[in-house]
């Protein structure tokens, strides 16, 4: 029981970190909060499909094999966001992080009204590797492979990251960016350049949580991605606004949380779990109102 | 003279929307996510006006048609009720849900107009929630679980049953209310086990996990849930190896998710009628067709029906008091006790203007194949207090 609690718990903290730092990305680089990443996650989930509004779905990129089929989808995922990038906020660069935020909303609104008008209303079922569902034995507990994998593509991908933000040029830049974006530029930073490499790894971590999503459930659905976003949203601000690490970190503990809760809370209150969750993260918040790992751009200079 | 009666014949089949035509107003979403659960039952409910038309129409009147569009949004629906009473609207019918149908019904309250819900099963979409004059032809979600316990008791031998509710919609609670009412009632049958879920849960593997540490596995689940939350579940349970019998109310009826789970087996549903084309009804196939002849395509779930039974039981409604206005056309319809329709009996009354009890039919899907399999009817009315959750 308590060894398979520990799986639950890591493999949907596991998703939720990712989502957490594909919006922490973009809110280091730029101060915006991207509202639209819930719609990115959704919009990943059904480029796999042909668009049509019939009732039985056609794989369109979900016909490729494995390796091919991530590649494109992880592709479409950063592409989106970087034309996103292109087309909406960098006309707003100088605006205010409230515009942006907006324009954010707005944009969000608009993908998910054309997946409307692509696919229909109507929930569509997509059987991305079935067998990724059977469970396998590890010690005491029954896990999924696909919480393995989930778990296995969350450090690594964690790793990755890490490594490529202290070693890569584009990572220093992005760091540099995040700490102080004006500072960043008059020393030599392009911030197109960075500000692009930002929505491109964020539009592919979306497409990442897009690819768990539709293998757990099976299912594409226009509205998939919000419950998420917000998630995400949340766990960016516990984690500190701007702190990749503080992002991960409150990601996987929010998720932990939650898989927690639904184990241990009494039967009358469980379909309130959602709201003990958030009155931890109120608690959180009383205590440390910066984050927990507040990067040190937020703190106000006087 | 009988030239000029032709002429005036000829008049009145090409002028469209003549003053004396009895006009009902479709307060429905054609826009926005709703729109897919909106169309089937407005596409039915004009098939059955076309029907009527051909035969000679209502009160000697022809039946006339007008829409306005909700958006799938409450302030949109009130306003779309409003357009509609400007169009002329003397019946209004109203989205499926009942958040997204009550504005535009209690506009056509405030009138004194009879309102239908296309296919909303919550009690709160008539008397109870939006008032005297607001009816649904659809069958209450309590009926639909209280009609899955029976059933699995009486034809699966199911004994143990675990109830696994999805917390999103009202509905989802009155087809675990209604099972929770009914199964325990039943000779050796006991409820083991609860839990709950949210719809848009990325994951309920903690819910799986607690399943799973029950000693035995369950003879049945009674998960309350709809798309797309439910084809989640159901894929996460069957990939835990759990085989345990999965029951579930109409709204997951159509073959259109099972692809999230190839070859799912043991997974039960009632329904109004079938899609499949083995209703032992020729009436509902007859239906089936004429939505196909209409569309291009059959219906894809059960949700088409209840648009085509509203409009026989209103207008038989209107013929017998005649007039459409609307405490004569509500004394009327609430007579009606068990009044045959193509999909079975109704009735409403001054109590209840919902199905507290019905025969349905029952659909499993083995190997990931849906066909009807059974019928059954429960063999007592749901209470109005277990209705009313309380």
């Amino acid at each position: 029981m308590s060894l398979q609690l520990v799986f639950d718990a890591l493999s949907l903290g596991g998703i939720y970190a990712i989502a957490a730092l594909g919006i922490a990305l973009i809110f280091g680089v730029m101060n915006l909060v991207n509202f639209a990443h819930g719609q990115f996650i959704a919009c990943s989930v059904f480029a796999l499909i042909l668009p049509s509004a019939d009732a039985v779905a056609t794989m369109g990129l979900g016909a490729l094999p494995a390796p091919l089929l991530i590649a494109a989808i992880l592709a479409f995922g950063a592409g989106l966001a970087v034309a996103a990038e292109a087309l909406v906020f960098r006309p707003l660069r100088n605006a205010s992080p409230v515009a942006l935020m907006v324009a954010s909303f707005a944009l969000g609104i608009l993908l998910q009204n054309i997946l409307l008008v692509a696919y229909g209303g109507r929930p569509k079922a997509v059987s991305l590797w079935p067998q990724l569902g059977s469970p396998v034995q590890v010690l005491s507990a029954q896990v999924p492979l696909l919480q393995l994998l989930v778990i296995g593509a969350v450090a690594l991908i964690l790793a990755g990251l890490a490594l490529m933000l202290k070693r890569a040029r584009v990572g220093l830049e992005m760091r540099a960016a995040a700490e102080d974006f004006d500072m960043a530029r008059m020393l030599g930073v392009r911030a197109n350049g960075v500000i692009s490499g930002a929505f491109a790894l964020s539009g592919a971590l979306a497409a990442v949580v897009a690819l768990v999503l539709v293998t757990q459930t099976g299912v594409a659905d226009v509205r998939m991605g919000g419950q998420i976003m917000l998630v995400a949203f949340i766990a960016t601000v516990v984690g500190g606004m701007g702190s990749l690490a503080g992002a991960v970190a409150a990601g996987l503990a929010l998720g932990a949380a939650s898989a927690l809760l639904q184990a241990f809370l009494p039967v009358e209150a469980r379909p309130f779990r959602d709201a003990f969750l958030y009155g931890l993260v109120i608690l959180v918040l009383l205590f440390r109102p910066q984050g927990l790992f507040a990067s040190v751009g937020a703190k106000p200079r006087v | 003279m009988k030239p000029a009666i032709c002429v005036l014949a000829l008049l009145a089949l090409s002028a469209p929307a003549q003053a004396k035509d009895i006009t009902i107003g479709f307060a429905i979403a054609k826009s926005g996510w709703m729109e897919a659960y909106d169309t089937p039952a407005a596409t039915a409910a004009k098939i059955r006006i076309d029907e009527i038309n051909a035969a000679g129409g209502l009160l000697g009147r022809k039946i006339a048609v007008v829409e306005a569009d909700t958006r799938t949004d409450r302030a949109g629906a009130a306003k779309a009720g409003l357009d509609l009473l400007d169009q002329g609207a003397q019946m209004m019918i109203v989205s499926c849900d009942y958040d997204f149908g009550a504005p535009a019904a209690l506009v056509a309250e405030g009138e004194a107009m009879i309102s239908f819900f296309l296919c909303a099963e919550d009690v709160k979409a008539g008397i109870q929630g939006v008032g005297p004059l607001s009816f649904s032809s659809s069958v209450l979600a309590p009926v639909q679980g209280a009609t899955m316990a029976e059933w699995a008791h009486a034809r699966r031998e199911a004994r143990a049953a675990y109830v696994l509710e999805d917390t999103f919609i009202e509905y989802n609670k009155g087809i675990c209310t209604g099972f929770e009412w009914m199964f325990p009632q039943l000779e050796g049958a006991a409820i083991v086990g609860r839990d709950s879920f949210k719809n848009d849960d990325a994951s309920i593997a903690a819910q799986i996990t607690r399943i799973k540490s029950l000693g035995d596995e369950p003879d049945v689940i009674m998960l309350c849930s709809v798309m797309p939350g439910a084809a989640a579940a159901v894929r996460q349970i069957r990939a835990a190896g759990i085989d345990s019998l999965i029951l579930n109310g109409s709204a997951v009826d159509g073959s259109y998710w099972l692809d999230a789970t190839p070859g799912l087996s043991d997974f039960v549903l009632p329904v109004q009628g079938s899609i499949h084309g083995d209703d032992p009804r020729a009436e509902v196939e007859a239906f089936n067709r004429a939505y196909e002849a209409k569309t291009g395509a059959r219906p894809a779930s059960q949700y088409a029906y209840p648009g085509y039974v509203l409009i026989d039981l209103w207008a038989k409604a209107v013929e017998r008091a005649g007039t459409v206005e609307g405490a004569a056309v509500t004394a009327e319809l609430e007579k009606m006790s068990d009044e045959p329709t193509a999909f079975g009996p109704r009735s409403f009354s001054s109590e209840l203007h919902h199905q507290n009890t019905a025969l349905m039919q029952i659909v499993e899907i083995s190997d990931g194949k849906p066909a009807r399999i059974d019928e059954w009817r429960i063999s007592q009315p749901v209470p109005l207090d277990v209705l009313m959750g309380k």
